[in-house]
């Protein structure tokens, strides 16, 4: 009896020494069809702490601290979101959470996590709606809640750019009847009127997660004589917008948000799929510089794939690890609330495959949405689906970034 | 609005709905001679959808895969019938509902745990690039669902009026007890129409698959409407069904058209409550009087 005592704890210890750890969790869509971007964002966090570990860990005053992760599966469901962050709210030592793909589970669950200062980098979900929700007179004066993707504010911008940019007139506007779709039609319409109301929007039409024939939604967008069609919605939809164009013989462009680089979208649409425009902070395109092909090599080598099911989550992913480390570092701790003042006001720039962060965040200012939004402009691009991959849309980018690689 | 929009939407949906037909129809045939239905024929479609498409990546040409998938629904609709529906009829009890129900959510978390939650596309040799006729764009795809629904439809029921097991099988459909004093094993008859049954579906699902891709929730929505087409025919009628399918394919098409696409399901629910209140047997049923 004694014995088994002792055994018993021993066990109960071994947690405790566990506390040498730095828990992170990791969420988002793993199966469904938003699970391209989910197990990207996953895999390409996970290679890059699989980095820092095999370096010994996060240097945290005289201990070197490994990071332990913890999994979740949200199945892209607002209910789960919620369960899942309540959870998380309720761990004492979590040092933080990155991931969500879709903004419905965003805004189910990260006021749990708001409520207890838990610091949360929001990745890749992009729909405005997700960090507006707070930039409002009331919102709250301290936030822990970051973004580490490309807003739909900036894609929608983008989108408009491009439209006006190959001289289009008139637009359809396409979107799933998700909190994603709907904020990414009001973006576009808000986009449309701030660059001189020079788009008219034609016909506008909408589908539900699943609708598999779109003809009706084409035929009305033909008839109506629009040039082209600005989307907003999700991979297996999308594919099946692209292919319902080529059968009712309407050949216009699909310009939309980053979700048309998914691998469900490419795969599904095929040849029907491409030529379709999208932005991008991240192609998979070997030449730019050695650090992107080394991510790119290991990606490949670590999960046995040929392509990166979705290349913006997995680079995401991978650099918002590497800024929440930095965070660490700088805090000196593991407890979630100085990381976010580390966060904030972070000293050291971090080199990431998209790009190099200077000071990618600032303190937060209800009034201004951007003080937690890592990404402007200047680092997205606009992508093009050209059988079965992404490549950049404009070859000047490609040496743009090559230069700045270089640098 | 130009006639030829009019014209492509009611056709494109009409051949999507020769789809929700031939789902109806294989739940006319086990109706018919045992006075079941199999709740889980969704799943089955699903199912031998995913079957195919494995033996699709396996490398078997496409000619194979079709007898080899109708097969596998064959099979499993006699599963079906074995574990889910016979004790019950022998008890006369109405547990085949609960039953078939269960199985299907058996065979939806099967194919989950084999083949996964994604939508994956159906490669086949029938090509989808448009050709035009009367002014309407169709594709070989949708040639191919209206050829093979005629034809597999067209097969068995010329086996049921021609060939003496398909005369067992009407008979039975007719009178279960007389068939039995004429020597007609009313067991047996039941397993064959819920192997016909299976094929259906497999076929639909083979049938369907290159449009819509496949995954565990691909006959959902599907299945939903054969089973409105099956009651607003009536239970009875294999003529009926590919009337009423085409019909509810093209309402739903033009609904979304002209109500918006939030509308499109909106026609053919009260195309089914304005059926059950005004013709329960459905339009092309034969109302029965039941001596007692």
């Amino acid at each position: 009896m004694k014995a088994f005592l002792a055994a018993l704890l021993c066990a109960l210890a071994v947690p405790a020494l566990a506390a040498d750890t730095v828990k992170i969790a990791l969420t988002g869509p793993y199966s469904g069809g938003s699970a391209p971007m989910g197990t990207s964002t996953r895999d390409g966090s996970k290679l890059a702490i699989a980095e820092i570990n095999a370096a010994g860990g996060i240097q945290i005053g005289d201990k070197k601290m490994k990071i332990e992760i913890i999994e979740r599966d949200d199945e892209a469901k607002n209910e789960r979101g919620a369960l899942i962050a309540q959870e998380l709210a309720s761990m004492a030592d979590l040092s933080g959470v990155i991931g969500s793909v879709n903004t419905g589970v965003v805004m189910a669950g990260d006021k749990h996590l708001q409520e207890k200062g838990i610091t949360k980098i929001i990745c890749p979900a992009a729909g405005s709606a997700s960090m507006t929700q707070w930039a409002k007179p009331d919102g709250p004066t301290e936030l822990s809640i970051f973004r580490f993707a490309a807003h739909d504010g900036i894609q929608a911008a983008m989108v408009v750019e491009e439209a006006l940019r190959l001289g289009f007139k008139k637009v359809a506007i396409f979107y799933d009847s998700t909190n994603y779709g709907v904020s990414g039609r009001d973006d576009l319409l808000n986009q449309i009127k701030k660059q001189g109301d020079k788009l008219e929007v034609v016909a506008s039409e909408k589908w539900n997660i699943g609708d598999k024939d779109m003809t009706a939604q084409l035929l009305k967008a033909k008839a109506a004589g629009a040039q082209a069609v600005l989307i907003w919605g999700i991979g297996p939809e999308l594919a099946a917008i692209a292919n319902g164009k080529a059968k009712v013989g309407y050949n216009v462009p699909l310009i939309g948000g980053w979700t048309l680089s998914m691998s469900n979208y490419i795969d599904n649409a095929g040849a029907n799929g491409n030529g379709a425009l999208m932005p991008q902070t991240f192609i998979e395109e070997k030449g730019i510089s050695p650090k992107i092909d080394k991510f790119i090599n290991d990606y490949h080598a670590s999960y046995k794939v040929e392509r990166i099911p979705s290349p913006v989550s997995a680079a995401q992913g991978y650099d918002a690890v590497l800024i929440f480390v930095e965070a660490i570092k700088q805090a000196q701790s593991t407890d979630s609330r100085k990381i976010k003042a580390a966060l904030e006001d972070l000293k050291t720039p971090v080199k990431g495959v998209i790009a190099t962060w200077t000071k990618p965040y600032t303190k937060w200012d209800r009034s201004n949405v951007e003080t937690h939004e890592a990404f402007r402009r200047a680092q997205t691009v606009m992508g093009k689906v050209q059988d079965g991959r992404v490549t950049f849309s404009n070859p000047a980018d490609r040496d743009r970034l090559k230069a700045q690689a270089a640098k | 609005m130009p006639e030829s929009i009019i014209a492509q939407m009611a056709v494109s949906g009409a051949l999507m709905g020769l789809v929700y037909a031939l789902i109806a129809y294989g739940f006319q045939l086990t109706f018919a001679t045992s006075k079941s239905l199999n709740f889980g024929q969704g799943e089955l479609v699903m199912v031998s959808a995913f079957f195919s498409l494995t033996l699709l990546t396996l490398g078997l040409p496409y000619l194979l895969v079709v007898p080899a998938g109708l097969l596998f629904g064959a099979a499993v609709g006699m599963a079906v019938e074995r574990t889910g529906v016979r004790l019950a009829l022998e008890q006369r009890s109405e547990g085949w509902i609960l039953l078939t129900i269960i199985i299907g959510l058996f065979l939806f978390s099967f194919a989950e745990n084999i083949w996964g939650r994604d939508d994956r596309p159906f490669p086949t040799p029938i090509p989808s690039t448009p050709f035009h006729v009367f002014g309407v764009d169709v594709t070989p795809l949708e040639i191919s669902v209206l050829v093979g629904v005629l034809a597999v439809m067209g097969m068995i029921e010329l086996f049921k009026r021609q060939t003496l097991l398909g005369k067992a099988v009407e008979a039975v459909a007719a009178d279960r007890d007389a068939a039995e004093l004429m020597g007609i094993s009313a067991t047996r008859t039941v397993v064959l129409s819920y192997a016909l049954s299976g094929g259906v579906a497999a076929l639909a699902g083979i049938l369907v698959s290159p449009i819509t891709t496949v995954g565990p929730t691909m006959a959902s929505a599907l299945v939903l409407k054969a089973f409105s087409v099956a009651v607003v025919a009536g239970l009875e009628s294999g003529f009926g069904v590919v009337v009423i399918g085409l019909f509810l394919g093209a309402l739903e098409s033009l609904a979304s058209f002209y109500l918006g696409s939030g509308w499109r399901e909106a026609p053919g629910l009260i195309l089914l409550i304005l059926a059950l209140a005004v013709r329960p047997t459905g339009v092309f049923g034969k109302a029965v009087i039941r001596k007692v």
